[in-house]
């Protein structure tokens, strides 16, 4: 699957990037997959599987996903 | 006399060609110290209700505030006020880069400039060598041309400039003014009025040091230090600095609430090519910065491939990608770096100009407009090259670029038929690029804001919607509550008061919006830590939002004094209405709540929710009850001549 981190969620990442490929045998939780990458659940405000706007809490993600985390944003 | 400033204004009537020095003294400057509590304290005081904004008599202040040119990151911001052309409200903007600091540097607080020169001229200030120079060679000339002509005509190479291009020579009512030609006051149409009073630009040059005017020098350099290092430890201001504020893109629309197409739909089908990405690859060169400031969110753009993109003029910012971007439903990103370079190189806002030209879009979609107003542009969303032609046409006020040049509100009237629909304005004024209908509380800013719709009036809700993000950790101590970001009622009415009062306290004081928390990642302790340093005073928290609340006061009593009312502070229908496409396909705002929490925020400003007349308790509390012997006398004849919503003439710019 393709994981896209918006804004400064890249920042809590090592080597901080915005996008990545990972590999999954089967579908997870989007939530223990954010756990694994030690993203902080309180700074995702908004999650997208292939386009659709997901909860956090429920989704499941497979391979082959594409997947957007954004965090809150503000002006400017 | 005060600390943090030279406590010096430089009065200059480009009438009588005379140029007078006024001090002010500590008292004053604790109730007005700086940016837009200053102009708005001058503008009130001295500028006739009703002046036309394009006369000689209108006043254009340039104000600084008191940490303006602090050795500190964020601390670059300046205000330029005066009635504004395109709203006839009170008028401001603020802008970053250099120009302010170095004023600060000179000596001085504010320059007020009243009056028509005979001839261009434009100001060269070195301290406290002051002189009106003949600007006749420059007129009609780029920024770029400008800037040097003017540094080789002082034999200065540091000077900075601060000027108007075509756009306000030829009074777009929303023309610009740049410093270092790329920082630009841009709303309100500030470029307009410099150019009415044919005065082309501003050169500044100081040799004094911020921290010599300050009371406690230490704890000022002991931040700025710290802060310079946090830069890239803390994820908002390494999100600013390494991706910038176009990564706004790509959330918005997976959001689902990017302004697209007029603010019709939430979602653009082609945001992949506009989104942060993709400007790395198509556009960027490097990244630039303000005075002394470490965030370094400013981009450095140059093409030469689809479109020739000079790197004369800076980069987009969000605003002006969505803008001339999805919102004009354009998916080329080197279009949109086109259109930023020419609206920069003529001075226009680029928030009015693309809003302004979707609306065109729209008119002729409709068949409002046809191809024989537009001069046979097929001025269809969608078309990047009418899209450039129209930004063309409107900096030179040719064809139908002249009745653009006058913004999206007047256009309509002018147009007739449904067009007004298709203005998405409040006060006259252009909205930036976000959706109320995903954030509430910026709508309740756009409706309630003294100088039109902005986006920077307050704090955006989604920041503050969960309690454990940084974002509402940071907002922690204004003691503001976490709620969903599209929830109406009486504590987001709290809310947002709380943080406009924080944002305009900002606006006074010179810091830019990307600085303190929430937004950034200067915590709310260090800035008070800072104005404590700088002026020895001993303030609180609570004293600085009084600082933000007596400015926003002053801007209002000008309004209404200038015939403005509740009736103004109102949103466009389209908000009202659902969004066409994506996730929230359907979301609207509910007017009736939104009234309501308008009149919920009406009472905890203390102002009258029909009249938007501030009571003189209110005043008293702020320490400017004066304002109260301004207004009574006025909204009691209206009561007796029960036009209180209708000076229609004083309304007119
Ligand atoms: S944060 Fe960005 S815009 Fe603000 S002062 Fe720094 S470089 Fe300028």
């Amino acid at each position: 699957m393709e994981l896209h981190l918006g804004s400064y969620l890249s920042w809590y990442l090592p080597d901080q990037p915005s996008s990545l490929a990972i590999h999954l045998d089967s579908p997870i939780a989007l939530r223990e997959l954010v756990e694994r990458l030690k993203l902080p659940p309180a700074e995702i405000a908004i999650a997208a599987v292939n386009g659709i706007l997901v909860s956090l809490q429920d989704a499941q993600v497979s391979d082959g996903d594409r997947v957007e985390l954004h965090p809150p944003n503000g002006g400017g | 006399m005060a600390y943090g400033t030279k406590g010096r204004i430089l009065r200059i009537d480009l009438t009588q060609e005379s140029i007078t020095i006024e001090s002010f003294d500590e008292k004053f400057y604790r109730l007005y110290p700086g940016g837009k509590a200053l102009a708005g304290y001058l503008l009130l005081r001295e500028l006739p209700p009703g002046t036309d904004a394009l006369a000689p008599e209108n006043l254009l202040v340039f104000a600084n505030g008191l940490l303006t040119g602090a050795p500190i990151s964020a601390s670059t911001r300046f205000t330029v006020a005066a009635r504004s052309p395109l709203t006839g409200a009170y008028g401001e903007s603020e802008a970053g880069g250099f120009w302010g600091p170095e004023l600060k540097m000179a000596g001085y607080e504010a320059i007020v400039v009243r009056g028509r020169a005979k001839q261009p001229v434009y100001i060269s200030i070195h301290d406290d060598k002051v002189e009106l120079r003949d600007a006749r060679e420059l007129w009609g000339r780029e920024p770029e041309e400008v800037q040097d002509s003017i540094r080789h005509e002082l034999g200065d190479k540091r000077v900075r400039i601060l000027q108007i291009g075509i756009g306000g020579e030829n009074l777009v009512r929303y023309a610009a003014l740049t410093n270092e030609l790329r920082h630009f006051n841009g709303r309100c149409g500030m470029g307009a009025v410099m150019g009415s009073k044919n005065l082309k630009a501003i050169a500044v040059r100081g040799t004094g040091r911020y921290l010599d005017s300050a009371h406690d020098a230490q704890p000022i350099a002991d931040l700025g230090r710290t802060l310079g290092k946090r830069v890239k430890e803390h994820p908002q201001s390494w999100d600013l600095q390494v991706k910038g504020t176009p990564a706004l893109v790509g959330a918005f629309n997976a959001a689902g609430f990017l302004p697209t197409r007029n603010f019709r739909q939430g979602v653009f089908e082609g945001a992949d090519n506009l989104k942060w990405e993709s400007y790395e690859t198509e556009l960027l060169t490097a990244r630039g910065t303000c005075y002394a400031c470490a965030v370094r969110c400013k981009r450095e753009v140059r093409v030469d491939d689809r479109y020739q993109v000079s790197d004369a003029y800076g980069g987009p910012e969000y605003e002006t990608v969505e803008g001339f971007g999805g919102y004009c439903g354009v998916d080329d990103l080197q279009a949109v770096a086109k259109a930023n370079e020419l609206c920069n190189r003529y001075t226009l806002d680029t928030i009015s100009t693309s809003v302004t030209i979707a609306f065109a879009m729209e008119c002729f979609e409709h068949g409002l407009i046809g191809l024989k107003e537009t001069g046979g542009l097929d001025l269809r969303f969608g078309n990047a090259a009418a899209m450039l032609a129209a930004v063309e046409l409107i900096a030179r006020r040719e064809g139908i670029g002249n009745l653009l040049a006058e913004g999206s509100k007047r256009a309509a009237q002018a147009i007739g038929g449904d067009a007004h629909l298709f203005a998405m304005q409040v006060k006259g004024q252009e909205l930036p690029m976000h959706d109320p209908r995903g954030k509430v509380g910026v709508g309740l800013g756009y409706a309630i804001g003294e100088h039109g719709a902005d986006h920077l009036y307050s704090i955006h809700d989604t920041l503050l919607a969960n309690p454990d993000s940084i974002g509402f950790k940071g907002a922690s101590p204004l003691g503001v509550e976490a709620l969903p970001a599209q929830q109406l009622g009486s504590a987001k009415a709290r809310n947002y008061a709380i943080l406009e009062n924080w944002c305009s306290f900002g606006q006074v004081v010179g810091l830019c919006y990307f600085g303190p928390a929430p937004r950034s990642f200067t915590q709310i302790e260090e800035v008070l830590t800072a104005v404590r340093a700088a002026t020895g005073w001993d303030l609180s928290l609570e004293d600085l939002l009084q600082i933000g609340e007596r400015a926003t006061n002053l801007a209002r009593a000008f309004n209404i004094l200038n015939g403005f009312s509740r009736k103004e502070d109102s949103l466009p229908e389209r908000l009202f209405q659902p969004l066409e496409n994506g996730p929230m396909a359907g979301t609207l705002i509910s007017k009736p709540e939104f009234e309501r929490t308008m009149d919920e925020l009406y009472r905890l400003k203390g102002w009258d929710p029909q009249t938007t007349v501030p009571t003189r308790a209110r005043l008293r509390a702020l320490d400017i009850e004066w304002v109260a012997e301004l207004l009574e006398p006025v909204v009691a004849q209206r009561a007796t001549q029960g036009t209180c919503a209708s000076a229609a003439g004083a309304r007119a710019a």
